[in-house]
């Protein structure tokens, strides 16, 4: 067993805190990116084992990024859930048929965040630092 | 002649006067027959009858001048004269003779007969100065009068004249007065052709005016085209004006200015022209007489006061012209100018007629401007309901974000992630997170209801159990409730349980009436709820005893943001959306919302849903109830055929304990006897039965147009299904059968498809007057208002009749039509065209032949959809809606 490293991506700056203390304090490592670009550098160089996609962002969108992330070497496999504002029906649907492993909708409730993210992992046989 | 044997010959004097007499006669026979001649003339001038009349009396009575006098007004006029010195015949010509006892003419006219006056120079009353100097310049002694009647009437007076004193015979004034009533005549006659031909002439324009101006309503009516319609009737102003062209101007009233919209009968250059000029409301005769409200001449351009309009008219060759005002409820709309190459006035008449035909061009104006309203405004509309789509999703998503924060850091603290905190601060924490989600809830709420205007709505229907679903809704609610020291009562009726729903939309609407009965309720107070399950509905009630609503704001509550004034101190719960959101998911489930209350006296909330609600969301609105899947046979009438007594004893105990009303029949020939007299909800049919058998009964039964749509359940020892369903069998059972598995068939095949009607249409107004047509659990309305919508809607849903709404916008109808005729799965659905009178002879003729009932809105049906419905065989052997 490892200690899990996650990547948050968010461009705002409250809602990445919130995520990164959140998951910090249960013993996650987490690394940061406030654009798809930048989710792209993180995921070559860091290697994270789950990603915490916000979908509206600057530049590239969240769909986009994805899109890229997967023709990444290790990207197929990697686990990417969605985190959005958008609360339609159909965007949830449109979300899961893009290829992410997983749909979270803002406002995130923070109680259920760290079993949703333990699920995930758990495949991976990746836990939290003790 | 001579006597007998007299042999003396006639006296000469005798022959002489016989001879004479003779000549005489042949004289007047000649003199009649000119006159006569002259009145035959085809022309029938009156001058030259008058002159042969005036010359023959003349002649014959040996008179030296004569003149014909014509009664006109309150004198005589001098119509013809003949003989006598130029200077006599001038001074007649010049004078008016009065009327009365002046003159002779005018004694003649009194008396009415002819009169003679022997020696003017010793007659007492002709002594008038003006006598005298006309006696002086004829020289004229004796002269008679003889009166021209026509009826009664005296219309004019022969006066003949001899130059010395010579009285006229009784046969000469004979003469005269016979001459006198043949000039009558021809003044008569001449009258009468004069008054026929004008009023021919007459009756000639009102036909042409009459067909031109049916002409030009037709054009109006049928056509909103303006173009086709203006110059209809331009066209026919310029025909029946007899004018050589014309224009319609139409006015602008951004740049208070009239452009050319059409013109007939007029060049190129000259329409290229008036284009180019500025033909404005002050400077130009036509502005003027588009301004006022009055017609205005021109009868001769080149005299005229010159103006840019008319100037362009001049150089192009026209001289006179007549504007007529387009002028509706005092609004100016432009003008018609009807234009001629010849100076000339414009008679009343015509002004008359252009005016009609100016009504028409302003009517047909007016119905274009509003239809081209109505068509920038529904597009208006469209783009406006796309911006609230699209400002609600932003505005969402932008609120959404912040929210994340404010709620998942106040809970971050309330769970003591980053250590204690103290009761002060935890109540606060509390109050940060409430708020955040109140807001998210206010979010939801916005989101929900846009997208049930949206109709993007879809409910996921599921099989719930009704009661657990109302216990869940009171359970969220209940703690409230004690809080303020309330008496919450629940009574379900035992036969609530199953239905169709969303879960979770439904219970939101109970929970949404208990929390609003809470709120409303002051502390000690009591709600109850109650379930019933009444005529094929359930009824969900919740009644309180709160402030109440007045009856003036019962509508009101259900419009977004409104509380009414009973918003007490607790107004910041709450959304005031939720009523409003309620009512339309009751409505997407088929059912109903409503109130009763009076102010201060409580309020009580009923919902009633269909117990089967419909098996797909349908568009906003829609009402769908279909009959579903049920076990319940209250009410349905069972025929059971069947020859043994313990086995139909059993099925009886089966069928009657699910409610069914069961009638039997021991043999075949009983059975279609009773199922052609009660045409029972479903047969239940043995096969081995006494002389014919349940296969005979069967083929019998499916052989009748009214017995053939009963279906048939087969309960037979043997297992012969296949035979069974070529032979038009709804269900094969093999005995023994139990009570689940004959009830559960009957259920399935008494169970009808409700008749699915596919509309086109994108006005409200058509889906309502559906919903009201179709309100029942028998029909469902599925609508769309995209061409491709409805197509889709038609191949998957595999409608009973398709209604198509030809005013749907954006949608070609036509194409529509034909695409569904040329679907292999479409092709035989009938389709009503929901029209209006507005729609033109051409589109009508397109569609002949491809649908099967035009119809105007008001005459859409139940009976039309049903007559439709029943018309087309039912290839899938289902039941027919009842």
């Amino acid at each position: 067993m490892s200690s899990a490293v996650i990547l948050i991506v968010e461009d705002n700056e409250r809602n990445l805190k919130l995520l990164r203390d959140v998951l910090g304090v249960r013993g996650y490592s987490t690394v940061e990116a406030r654009s798809a670009e930048e989710a792209l550098d993180r995921v070559r160089a860091d290697r994270p084992h789950l990603v915490l996609m916000d979908i509206q962002l600057p530049g590239m969108d969240g769909v986009a990024a994805l899109r890229e992330l997967r023709a990444l070497p290790d990207g197929a496999a990697l686990p990417v859930v969605a985190v959005t504002a958008f609360a339609m029906k159909d965007d949830r649907d449109r979300l899961l048929a893009a290829g992410f492993d997983g749909y979270l909708e803002k406002p995130i409730d923070i109680r259920s965040l760290p079993s949703t993210v333990a699920s995930l992992l758990a495949a991976r046989e990746l836990e939290p630092l003790p | 002649m001579t006597a007998p044997g007299s042999t003396s010959p006639l006296p000469d004097r005798r022959l002489e006067e016989l001879s004479d007499q003779v000549a005489q006669l042949l004289d007047q026979q000649a003199a009649t027959n000119d006159v006569l001649r002259a009145i035959g003339r085809p022309e029938f001038e009156l001058q030259p009858i008058f002159e042969t009349v005036l010359e023959n009396a003349m002649r014959l009575c040996r008179a030296h001048a004569g003149q014909i006098f014509i009664h006109e007004g309150d004198h005589y006029r001098l119509a013809c004269a003949s003989g006598g010195s130029d200077e006599y015949r001038s001074v007649i010509a010049a004078r008016r003779v009065p009327l009365g006892s002046g003159t002779l003419a005018g004694r003649v006219g009194l008396e009415r007969r002819a009169m003679m006056i022997a020696d003017i120079a010793t007659d007492p009353e002709y002594d008038t100065e003006e006598q005298r100097l006309r006696q002086r310049l004829g020289g004229f002694r004796t002269i008679v009068g003889v009166p021209m009647l026509s009826e009664d009437d005296v219309i004019g007076v022969i006066s003949l004249w001899r130059s010395e004193v010579n009285s006229f015979t009784d046969r000469e004034v004979e003469l005269a007065t016979t001459f006198a009533a043949q000039g009558a005549i021809a003044i008569r006659n001449a009258n009468l052709m004069q008054q026929l031909g004008s009023r021919t002439r007459e009756l000639a324009r009102s036909v042409d005016q009459v067909e031109g101006l049916r002409k030009v309503g037709e054009a109006v009516s049928s056509s909103l085209d303006l173009d086709v319609v203006l110059s209809a009737i331009v066209r026919h102003a310029v025909e029946l004006s007899g004018t050589e062209g014309g224009s319609i101007f139409e006015f602008d009233d951004d740049e208070r200015e009239f452009h050319v919209r059409t013109a007939y009968g007029t060049s190129e250059e000259l329409v290229d022209a008036l284009r180019r000029t500025h033909v404005g409301i002050h400077n130009t005769l036509v502005g003027r007489a588009a301004s006022t409200g009055t017609s205005l001449a021109v009868p001769d351009i080149a005299e005229a006061a010159s103006d840019p309009h008319l100037t362009q008219l001049l150089r192009a060759g026209w001289r006179s012209m007549l504007a007529v005002p387009l002028v509706r409820t005092n609004r100016i709309l432009g003008a018609l100018v009807v234009r001629r190459r010849a100076p000339g006035e414009f008679s009343p008449q015509i002004t008359d007629l252009m005016e009609t035909f100016a009504s028409q061009s302003a009517l047909a104006i007016h119905n274009a401007r509003l239809f081209r309203e109505l068509e920038r405004k529904t597009a208006e509309l469209e783009v406006a309901g796309r911006h609230k789509s699209e400002f609600l999703a932003s505005m969402s998503h932008e609120l959404r974000t912040p929210l994340n924060a404010v709620i998942g850091f106040s809970e971050v603290l309330l769970d003591r992630l980053f250590g204690d905190v103290n009761a002060k601060q935890e109540e606060y924490l509390e109050d940060i997170r409430a708020s955040g989600r109140h807001l998210l809830e206010l979010l939801n709420d916005i989101l929900d209801l846009s997208k049930v205007e949206a109709g993007k709505m879809e409910l996921d229907l599921v099989d719930v159990s009704l009661r657990h679903l109302i216990e869940d809704a009171v359970a969220m609610v209940r703690d409230r409730a004690i809080r303020k020291g309330l008496t919450l009562e629940v009574a379900v009726d035992d036969d609530v349980d199953a239905v169709t729903a969303d879960p979770l939309r439904l219970k939101q609407v109970v929970v949404n009436l208990i929390t609003n009965a809470v709120k409303f309720t002051p502390d000690g107070g009591r709600i109850d709820v109650r379930a019933e399950h009444a005529g094929g509905e359930y009824r969900v009630e919740v009644r309180d005893t709160g402030v109440g609503i007045a009856e003036t704001d019962q509508q009101r509550i259900f419009d977004a943001f409104q509380q009414g004034p009973r918003t007490v101190s607790e107004s910041a719960e709450g959304t005031g959306l939720g009523l409003t959101l309620s009512r339309q998911i009751v409505k997407l489930h088929g059912g109903r919302l409503w109130v009763a209350s009076r102010a201060g006296e409580g309020s009580t909330f009923t919902f009633a849903i269909p117990v089967s609600a419909p098996a797909r969301a349908p568009e906003p609105d829609g009402p769908a109830a279909a009959r579903g899947e049920s076990a319940d046979g209250r009410g349905r009438t069972v025929l059971v055929v069947e020859d043994d007594p313990r086995s139909l004893e059993l099925m009886t105990l089966y069928l009657r304990g699910s409610g069914f009303d069961v009638r039997a029949a021991p043999d075949a020939e009983q059975g279609l006897e009773l199922a052609r007299r009660l045409e029972p909800d479903a047969i239940v049919l043995d096969i081995v039965l006494p002389g014919l058998d349940g296969w005979d009964l069967l083929a019998l039964l499916k052989s009748e147009a009214r017995t053939a749509r009963i279906p048939v359940v087969i309960v037979s020892m043997l297992d012969e299904r296949g035979r069974g369903f070529a032979l038009g069998a709804a269900d094969y059972l093999v005995k023994p059968v139990g009570r689940e598995d004959v009830v559960a068939a009957l259920a399935r095949c008494t169970t009808a498809a409700p008749v699915t009607v596919v509309t086109l249409t994108d006005d409200p107004l058509v889906l309502e007057l559906l919903d009201a047509v179709a309100a029942d659990d028998a029909y469902r309305v599925l609508a769309a208002s995209t061409g491709e919508g409805v197509l889709a809607l038609a191949r998957s849903e595999h409608p009973d009749v398709i209604v198509v709404d030809v005013f749907t916008d954006g949608v070609d109808v036509f194409e529509v039509v034909e695409e569904l005729r040329a679907g292999s799965r479409t092709a035989i659905v009938p389709i009503v065209v929901l029209t209006s009178e507005a729609m033109t002879a051409e589109s009508k003729r397109r569609l002949h032949g491809q649908i099967d009932r035009m119809a105007g809105r008001t005459e859409l049906d139940r009976r039309m959809l049903t007559d439709l419905v029943g018309s087309l065989a039912d290839p899938r052997g289902r039941a027919e809606g009842r």
